[in-house]
């Protein structure tokens, strides 16, 4: 036994002793949520900068965007995970309240910061903890030009339109993911209303969101240009098979529709005349922190690759590849991002977007929202009431997760 | 020279004690073979049991990741507080019964048709086994797509062969748990039909035989030798059923899309799973874990005993 004793004993101080690759001065990891066509422009990237640079050896692991969360969480605990998290800007609220990602203003000099577009630096707390290589993934009207040289400018045309191509049930005027909350944001600010005020605390139970539902609900039950149900798969399948002229989507599909030969435009989601306001979807850029758990001395080596993936050579290969909006401002005026006129009408769109809030309530604001929600669609709530609940469940939620 | 011998021999010597497994005692020797399995139970099962145990009596969440501390059984005290628990406990019920009853009852039935001499019976029994040998996130997939409301194959079949109304399965809280149910049953059925099958194959021919002579008819037959016979084998088959059923996030999380519609769809480890990685409660979410490991553990010590499964059929 005692034998037994020992030997566990040492395999544990053997395990103990075992380094976190955060430890190792010739590996740099990145966790990051790009699509696979992102990945392998990644890839290229890396191994350039690999080939300039011997002895570091960058490697890019992929999580689902709520893999990486979760998993980024839990290897935090114990002080391991990656150098780097790429993601979305709402994962810095929860990490820089966890205190797992290290403040960046230190990191990177003024000179610097200035030539990013400023809705690419995300600040909480007064203190800068990502800095995006994109902007804007946000939603916004695709239709496709094949079927439709004109896009809609207005509700009504839209309405209007969507009628003329109806013929349930295999084809629809407009498509896209309704049972998700996020996608419903432009209606909800089409008609006047936000997720929640300038404090944190949740704005759910307005008139415009009981109008907004409303008028989705009509959408689908009065003038029937969208599907019964619809998720992002049924959507995204319509769309492609040429079934649905138009779809809401944000930037990260236009890599799909080019594979599948659609010649596509993109445009504002339509003007609401009744409120006078544009739709406006949230906007939210993408990109790196640093993990609060690596060591002192590998922070120049992390620093350095991230100046590279964030310089204009990279930048510019993804606007080139998949069209997205970059944030350095000198590239603004490169024919490369000026000649695009999908990044043109993407931008476009981003002007009435709203900033995606960052702090953590917003989570459980989407956790509120999402049953009832859904239980307006599936006829079991009224607008009214699922508007009443969403706030009780959204402060109960915000409590909750705040104790 | 002597000295030298000495020096020379000394780690040959204890060389050949340490491998000599003879003198050792035969428990030991035992020990030390079982280490590295030991070694990996210890990380993976009970040093991970051991932390949830003392997170379930923390308070780490969002606001208290790194400063979290004991508070006693706060978090228990929540757990029975909420009417949500009681819900989704009663969800989790009738998942587990449901799902199982119908494993058992095909599984069996289909054991004993694939039991008999019967014309192509390899490539029957292989077939019925492939919803078992598919990933099963491929299954809940494929599943999740064919109860799509207006292009899923069941509402098509339902549509164009039975007349009926298409059912809005995804959208609906009971339709989409039934989904979420009959998904499962085509998952769970191969493994309860192939114990079923392993324990029908071992009961002697002689006492089907001996039934014969006695007159006994196919039904006797089947409640006087079958079912005695085949139930030491299928009590424990049932227990682990009963327990991966009851823990088996990953259906009802794939096919419902994470509890949809309105989070009516939950059960108790998928309610679990929400509150830790999506309201960030991990002291919550630790000890409703450690009621779930509560009740599974009475529930198969109680299972076990009152149907005496661990003692010989003979």
């Amino acid at each position: 036994m005692r034998y037994l004793l020992s030997l566990l004993l040492l395999s544990f101080f053997i395990s103990s002793c075992a380094k976190s690759t955060l430890e190792d001065p010739h590996q740099i990891v990145i966790w990051h949520q790009m699509r696979p066509d992102e990945r392998t422009v990644l890839k290229e990237v890396l191994d350039k900068y690999m080939a300039a640079n011997p002895g570091i050896k960058v490697t890019a692991l992929y999580k689902e965007t709520e893999e990486l969360r979760s998993g980024f969480q839990i290897a935090a605990i114990g002080g391991a995970g990656p150098d780097i998290v790429y993601g979305p800007s709402d994962q810095v609220g929860p990490f820089q309240v966890m205190e797992i990602i290290l403040p960046l203003d230190t990191l990177f000099s003024k000179e610097y910061l200035s030539r990013f577009n400023p809705k690419a630096l995300v600040y909480s707390h007064g203190r800068l903890y990502q800095i995006a290589d994109k902007i804007g993934n946000h939603l916004m009207l695709i239709y496709n030009k094949a079927l439709l040289p004109n896009p809609p400018k207005t509700m009504d045309q839209l309405i209007a339109i969507g009628e003329k191509f109806t013929h349930a049930p295999s084809n629809y005027g407009l498509v896209w993911n309704y049972t998700e909350p996020y996608f419903f944001i432009p209606f909800l600010t089409g008609y006047g209303g936000w997720v929640m005020d300038s404090l944190g605390n949740p704005t759910l139970d307005t008139p415009a969101m009981v109008a907004a539902l409303k008028f989705m609900m009509e959408l689908r039950d009065k003038y029937k240009i969208i599907p019964k149900s619809c998720d992002y798969e049924t959507a995204d399948a319509l769309f492609k098979e040429g079934k649905a002229p138009m779809i809401i989507n944000g930037p990260w599909s236009f890599g799909d529709y080019k594979k599948a030969g659609i010649n596509f435009g993109v445009t504002r989601i339509p003007f609401i005349k009744e409120t006078g306001l544009w739709p406006a979807p949230m906007v939210s850029p993408v990109g790196f922190s640093i993990n609060a758990s690596v060591p002192q001395w590998k922070i120049p080596e992390i620093v350095k690759l991230i100046k590279y993936l964030l310089s204009p050579e990279v930048q510019l290969e993804y606007t080139r590849h998949f069209d997205t909006i970059p944030t350095l401002e000198s590239l603004y005026s490169d024919p490369v991002v000026r000649n695009n006129p999908i990044v043109k009408e993407s931008e476009n769109q981003m002007e009435v977007g709203r900033p995606m809030p960052i702090i953590p309530e917003l989570r459980a604001v989407w956790d509120a929202m999402r049953p009832s929600y859904q239980a307006v669609l599936g006829g079991t709530e009224s607008p009214e009431q699922a508007a009443r609940q969403m706030q009780k469940s959204a402060v109960e939620k915000i409590k909750e997760m705040n104790e | 020279m002597a000295f030298n011998r000495n020096k020379m021999t000394q780690p040959q010597e204890r060389k050949t004690r340490f491998f000599d497994s003879e003198s050792l005692s035969p428990n030991t020797f035992a020990y030390i073979l079982m280490i590295p399995a030991a070694i990996v139970m210890f990380g993976v099962v009970v040093y991970p049991f051991f932390y949830n145990v003392v997170l379930s009596f923390s308070n780490m969440s969002l606001r208290h990741f790194r400063d979290w501390h004991l508070i006693g059984f706060r978090q228990y005290i929540e757990v029975f507080r909420g009417q949500v628990f009681y819900t989704v406990f009663l969800k989790t019920l009738v998942w587990t019964f449901v799902n199982i009853f119908f494993h058992v009852t095909i599984g069996v039935s289909l054991a004993l048709v694939l039991n008999r001499k019967l014309f192509g019976k390899a490539a029957l029994r292989t077939l019925l086994i492939l919803p078992w040998a598919i990933p099963q996130v491929i299954v809940a997939l494929t599943w999740r797509s064919m109860f799509n409301y207006e292009y899923g194959a069941i509402n098509l079949f339902i549509a164009r062969y039975l007349q009926m109304a298409p059912v809005e399965w995804l959208g609906k809280p009971l339709e989409a748990f039934s989904a979420c149910i009959i998904t499962n049953i085509w998952l769970g059925f191969p493994f309860m039909m192939t114990i079923a099958l392993g324990g029908l194959q071992s009961i002697p021919q002689e006492l089907y035989e001996a039934a014969d002579i006695d007159g006994a008819s196919a039904w006797q037959k089947f409640w006087s030798v079958t079912y005695p016979l085949l139930k030491p084998v299928m009590i424990p088959a049932i227990t682990l059923g009963i327990i991966w059923t009851f823990n088996n996030v990953n259906i009802i999380w794939l096919v419902s899309n994470g509890g949809e519609p309105s989070d009516q769809t939950h059960i108790l480890v998928s309610y679990v799973y929400k509150a830790a990685f999506n309201l960030y409660r991990y002291g919550y979410a630790a000890a409703l874990s450690m009621v779930i490991f509560a009740i599974l553990l009475i529930f198969s010590l109680v299972f076990l005993k009152r149907t005496k499964a661990s003692e010989a059929a003979y």
